[in-house]
């Protein structure tokens, strides 16, 4: 390849005084992962010996570690001074190369996550065009299967494996109710003294000076990877399953966690990079919920400014190296542009609709999803008039429109309503509701009473 | 696909409180930076999707919060037009400002639905040069202080002094000691650009820091 790279490279570090990393590198020159690594050395080894600049490089180091007879793997990104001694820690060592170069010294390994994630951000489709991790029996889904999915009830799991898999590259994404649920079943293999060992070992690693740019994954993360590539032969190499960590783990943008975090219940992925989600994901035979984790996932990522400036939440802290993302519930109302999957947006977030609530209308219900969303609800509020009947007056109905969180399994108050008995189609907008409601003020006010009756069941068995 | 006009209610307090908020990450994130306070008492936090160094001291997080809350108005009135994060020595002589110029168009017309989103990049492209701008940046001699300043357009500092924003929080006309810098060097670090603000970080220097 041509020396013009180190042009390039050095026009980043010294002129624009940015940090590169290989990844960032590789997504903008448009070159392989590797190669970018081999450039960001050559460059490195080129500068030291011309003894220049100032520049300070991160490494990804990634092996075996034994702690305590607990034998894990451990990748991680650390300061070139902690470099000989991280090296000398591992037993066996898999990789080691340049994660990033830059000329000021981290304090901390922030920046780092920074730096791709807007690269990432832009080129979410392709970010994983140049990566090295591949899995051909892995194809994104159709859109059908995705819905089907979605409606399947997430499979139970084991508890005790929840606390290993937070730090998993691709599932741990969203926390919500059901995706978990559903990841957690892929490690439905996973024993229980692989997850203490995790445990174990993360503390143990909270003894590393908090200032180092240096984070572990959590132990026998071979394992739920060798999960993943269930359908894969024996034969696929060990390293390639590294790699692959040691990648995802590098675009986890090397969240450095300095203080204990706490295992939670809920999958945490903060800032879950998208090549993260899309690199791994898109490449195994995953089931179809992790998928919707990951459209949730950047979707969620999209966020209005709203949100993400309410989610200055503080990372709970336990020994755990562990990416959170904390996310609100009700986030569902958001259809993202850039997701990949529309339809299943449509899906997850009906547009809200007007509807009277008083007036039994027989709301519609998907087919048989189970979900809780937030909708705005109009709904009217009768009032007495003089004759103290229960019809809408015009004057003195007020419409407002009211956030609603409702679940739709809500059959039993739809079922407190007799089934024929609405005429008018649940979407009917207000105006027009007005008028006929006007127009039988008095001579349907006893089909209105039925129908209120009816109504009144039901808006007291809903509770 | 709205277009928002500054007449428009609340949405000179929207962007007020987006640059009040970028503020105060920014300046958690210049203490941590420069080592102003040792850094254990910083914490790892998520803002715009990124992680943040934000301090855990309480009465300096008080602090930081009650200068930002004065500022507030004159932001959202525009007449704020710099706000200066000044690095102090044992002597009280600046040996650092960080200089946040601010302007907001006159006639401010939102037209995209991902401005937000758009401010957000930028304000994250900013967190992310303070971060490495110690390289730039020579090193500050120990027990240094900080302060914030504010620059105001005409007069409307005076209203300020009349109407305790804060109770017991005064603020006061700077001295000439405090503003005043010896030699310095300009070193900029990022600006942007976007429909509802102008925002420009340059750093200003002493050359010699002893």
């Amino acid at each position: 390849m041509d020396e013009l790279y180190l042009d390039n490279i050095d026009e980043y570090v010294n002129d624009h005084n940015k940090i590169v990393t290989y990844k960032w590198l590789s997504l903008t020159l448009g070159v392989h992962v590797n190669t970018a690594k081999q450039m960001l050395f050559h460059y490195l080894d080129h500068k030291r010996k011309e003894s220049s600049a100032q520049l300070h490089a991160t490494y990804l180091v990634s092996g075996k570690f034994v702690n305590k007879g607990q034998a894990s793997h451990k990748v991680s990104v650390v300061r070139e001074d902690k470099l000989e001694d991280v090296k000398a820690k591992m037993s066996l060592i898999v990789s080691v190369h340049v994660y990033s170069v830059q000329k000021a010294l981290l304090k901390d390994s922030g920046p780092l996550y920074s730096v791709d994630y807007d690269a990432v951000k832009d080129n979410f489709q392709t970010c994983s065009k140049y990566s090295a991790i591949s899995c051909s029996s892995a194809q994104p889904t159709s859109p059908l299967e995705q819905t089907r999915e979605i409606q399947r009830a997430p499979t139970p799991e084991p508890v005790a494996k929840r606390p290993g898999q937070n730090g998993e590259a691709a599932p741990a994404s969203k926390a919500s109710t059901k995706p978990p649920k559903g990841i957690m079943g892929m490690f439905a293999n996973k024993t229980t003294s692989k997850n203490q060992d995790k445990e174990v070992k993360s503390e143990e690693k909270e003894e590393a000076p908090a200032v180092v740019a240096s984070k572990s994954k959590p132990a026998a993360k071979a394992n739920p990877m060798s999960n993943f590539f269930g359908s894969q032969t024996a034969k696929k190499p060990d390293k390639a399953v590294k790699d692959e960590e040691a990648a995802a783990q590098s675009t986890c943008g090397a969240e450095l966690r300095p203080q204990s975090s706490q295992p939670e219940e809920k999958q945490k992925a903060a800032a879950q990079s998208p090549p993260k989600d899309v690199k791994i994901d898109a490449k195994k035979d995953v089931k179809k919920d992790t998928k919707k984790d990951v459209k949730k996932d950047s979707r969620s990522k999209t966020k209005r400014i709203e949100d993400s400036d309410s989610e200055e939440e503080k990372m709970e802290k336990k020994k755990r190296r562990r990416i959170k993302k904390p996310e609100p519930d009700s986030s569902d109302e958001d259809v993202i542009p850039d997701s990949p999957q529309p339809m299943e947006t449509e899906e997850m977030s009906p547009p809200p609709k007007p509807e009277v609530e008083a007036v039994s209308h027989s709301r519609p219900s998907l087919p048989g999803t189970k979900i809780r969303k937030r909708r705005r609800v109009l709904k009217s509020q009768i009032f007495l008039d003089d004759e103290d009947a229960w019809v809408r007056h015009q004057s003195m109905t007020e419409k407002g429109y009211e956030s609603e969180s409702y679940s739709e399994a809500e059959d039993d108050f739809q079922a407190g309503k007799p089934p024929g008995k609405n005429p008018v189609p649940a979407k009917l907008p207000a105006p027009s509701r007005e008028d006929q409601k006007k127009s039988q003020k008095k001579a349907s006010a006893n089909a209105n009473k039925g129908s209120k009756q009816a109504s009144i069941m039901g808006f007291f068995q809903k509770k | 696909m709205t277009t928002l006009t500054r007449q428009d209610i609340n949405f000179g307090q929207v962007v007020a409180d987006i640059l009040c908020e970028f503020l105060e990450v920014a300046i958690h994130l210049i203490l941590y930076v420069r080592e102003v306070y040792p850094s254990g008492i910083f914490q790892k936090r998520k803002k715009y999707n990124v992680p943040v160094q934000m301090s855990c001291h309480p009465e300096l997080n008080q602090y930081i919060q009650d200068t930002l809350h004065c500022v507030k108005p004159l932001i959202e009135k525009n007449d704020a037009e710099k706000v200066v994060v000044v690095i102090m020595d044992k002597e009280h002589h600046p040996v650092e400002r960080f200089v946040f110029e601010i302007s907001q168009p006159t006639l401010l017309s939102i037209s995209s639905d991902t401005l937000l989103s758009h401010v957000e990049q930028l304000l994250r492209a900013f967190i992310l040069k303070i971060s490495v701008c110690d390289a730039v940046l020579n090193s500050n001699p120990p027990g240094c202080s900080f302060t914030v300043l504010v620059h105001t357009r005409d007069a409307a500092t005076r209203n300020m002094e009349k109407v305790q924003v804060i109770k017991d929080f005064p603020w006061i006309v700077a001295d000439e000691q405090e503003v005043h810098m010896q030699e310095p060097r300009l070193i900029p670090l990022k600006t942007m650009t976007s429909d509802i603000v102008k925002m420009q970080l340059y750093v200003e220097e002493r050359a010699q820091k002893t």
